[in-house]
């Protein structure tokens, strides 16, 4: 009797022809999946229009790519950072506040000055009163 | 009087002498800016592309010495 002859993976052929088969369509997704990212990529990056971008405003969107490269290379949780941080935040502060405190000032200097004038209008008033009597 | 006089003839003599350095300064400053943003006009993607450089080594330092 001769050897039957045995595949190496110990499937029968029909059943190496159906995985072949669902490979095939695992490939055919695969590489699907991979057209429609790059398409969307494709999109993404037109609808952003860099080029755009860059001509309408030069150094903010240097400042834009040198603030992302910082970011990857792992500056972000670091003590310059924290201090670039913290300047921002004061100066921010600063400038933020001092409008709000000047026109506190105005209103307070501006409320007394208007307290001064209903009192002296209304002396002003009874002296009339008085007069006319 | 005198003094003063003399102080006010100084400081316009200095001033006369500083302004056209300052306008010098000034002119070269915007065509130097405007040199810049014709540059980074005219190549948009290797602009970028260095800034992100730079800004990626400047992380790197950062983060090396924290």
């Amino acid at each position: 009797m001769e050897p039957r002859e045995t595949p190496r993976n110990g499937r029968s052929t029909a059943d190496n022809g159906n995985a072949n088969a669902t490979l095939g369509k695992r490939v055919d997704q695969v590489s699907q999946t991979a057209e429609q990212a790059w398409s969307k990529t494709r999109d993404a990056i037109s609808s952003v229009d860099i080029n755009g971008r860059v001509r309408r405003n030069p150094y903010g969107s240097m400042a834009a790519a040198v603030g992302i490269g910082y970011v990857l290379g792992g500056g972000i949780f670091t003590p310059l950072t924290a201090r670039i941080v913290g300047l921002g935040l004061r100066l921010g502060m600063r400038l933020a506040l001092l409008p709000l405190l000047k026109q506190e000032l105005f209103e307070l200097a501006e409320g007394l000055d208007g307290g001064e004038v209903s009192e002296s209008s209304k002396t002003r008033r009874v002296n009339k009163a008085t007069t006319t009597e | 009087m005198e003094m003063t006089e003399r102080i006010e003839e100084t400081a316009r003599e200095l001033g006369e002498r500083v302004r056209p350095q300052i306008e010098n300064a000034k002119q070269r400053l915007s065509s130097m800016n405007d040199s810049m943003t014709d540059y980074i006009k005219e190549n948009p993607g290797k602009c970028l592309v260095g800034a992100l450089a730079v800004g990626y080594l400047i992380g790197k330092l950062a983060s090396r010495r924290g």
